[in-house]
């Protein structure tokens, strides 16, 4: 992933909020996800909701910055991780760099 | 992030998982079926609409339902069958379908392909033709079976098949089983309850294989005698139905499980939410009680 591309949700999962849970079900499944369901944790689902099709990895973490105390190497490490963990089942995808 | 296949922490009453027999019809008449007594055109009529029936499914969704099983009769019998299908699907729920598996076409089976369900089980009941459609009534119904097991494997669609157990499909249930642990990655079920039809009949119990036919079977195969052995020692939990897990019946009748509707709420003239949390708790359940304080333990209960 890259700090100043723009990434857009696909329409393949749908996200779900199960019991405070931030849930992404996949709705076209390969075999080797054929059961599964991916939960974010609080920062995750926060940054999951930021993504927008518009706004850059950068500008959302300065978004997310504004909003919450954390330490911008941190978000930064955690929010490179998540992209990566969603790039990776194609929950994101990217459009613009 | 996460990867798992069920969520494990959730609220002691919360409404995570549904079974809903979307429809009793069925093109099978199955000797031991509980719910073909409602298999009439004039119970049919009294079914929930697709319009109400996508309404309950978003009041689920908003609810944090997650699990959602189709059922019925045969959930293919309904004309609408693919559109709620589908709208189940995009809301996110994870799907399974219970079918006879006849009326499963290619077309059908792509479109399980294209959006897969959780998984689908299907009831093989014999692995004869003279057998099955002895219990299913259907001519022509094994080779149908038969077909759409293979047009689901075809397409790596998750798959169980499950058989109950009685004095009709006695002889071949050992056969049946083989046969699924033949094909990769199909699990088997054997069902060894017999349940009273909707209408009070009893005509299924005269299929019910006696305790000492039971035992028999399981003695003669690792698996199903490991199973008997552990359900013989361990106390029957007390029903959580209606805690985690509901039903709701084909004209939209919200009750603790598929097993005790003696009770019900009104989907159709009440919503989910208020259904759920404010009236589903004052359900009667003879089996909400902790084992230590019953006289007489149960052996079984009516649990799905």
């Amino acid at each position: 992933m890259t700090l100043t591309a723009i990434y857009t949700k696909h329409p393949d999962y749908v996200q779900r909020n199960v019991a405070g849970e931030c849930i992404l079900v996949p709705i076209r499944r390969t075999l080797t996800e054929a059961n599964s369901i991916y939960v974010l944790n609080e920062t995750g689902a926060a940054l999951w909701n930021r993504i927008d099709g518009q706004r850059s990895a950068q500008d959302i973490m300065a978004d997310f910055c504004n909003e919450y105390e954390v330490g911008t190497d941190q978000l930064a490490k955690d929010f490179t991780s998540l992209l990566d963990d969603l790039l990776s089942i194609r929950a994101v995808e990217e459009v613009a760099r | 992030m996460i990867v798992q296949d069920k969520l494990t922490h959730l609220p002691e009453r919360f409404p995570y998982s549904c079974q809903w027999e979307v429809t009793c019809r069925c093109n099978l008449r199955c000797v031991m079926c509980y719910t073909d007594c409602l298999n009439r055109p004039d119970a049919i009529r009294q079914e929930l609409a697709t319009a109400d029936i996508l309404r309950i499914m978003d009041e689920l969704a908003e609810a944090g339902t997650l699990e959602l099983c189709l059922t019925g009769g045969e959930p293919l019998a309904r004309p609408d069958f693919f559109q709620l299908y589908e709208h189940a699907i995009r809301c996110g729920f994870l799907v399974t379908v219970f079918s006879n598996g006849t009326l499963i076409t290619e077309a059908h089976a792509d479109h399980f392909a294209a959006l897969r369900p959780h998984r689908i089980e299907i009831s093989l009941h014999g692995m004869t033709r003279e057998t099955f459609e002895r219990i299913t009534l259907g001519q022509g119904s094994y080779d149908r079976c038969l077909q759409a097991i293979g047009l689901l494997l075809d397409r790596q669609i998750p798959l169980v098949l499950k058989s109950t157990a009685m004095t009709l499909n006695y002889h071949e249930l050992l056969d049946i089983k083989r046969y699924v642990e033949s094909l990769s990655r199909v699990h088997y079920k054997l069902g060894e309850e017999m349940r009273p039809e909707l209408d009070g009949g009893v005509a299924p119990f005269q299929y019910a294989l006696s305790d000492q036919d039971l035992g028999d079977l399981n003695r003669q195969d690792p698996d199903l005698w490991r199973d008997a052995c552990r359900r013989e020692s361990l106390e029957p939990p007390p029903c959580q139905s209606g805690m985690q897990r509901f039903h709701i019946d084909a004209y939209g009748q919200l009750q603790l499980c598929s097993g005790n509707r003696t009770q019900s709420y009104d989907l159709r003239t009440g919503s989910f939410q208020t259904g759920f949390f404010e009236v589903l708790p004052d359900f009667a359940c003879d089996w909400k009680t902790a084992p230590e304080s019953a006289l007489i333990q149960p052996t079984v209960h009516h649990a799905d």
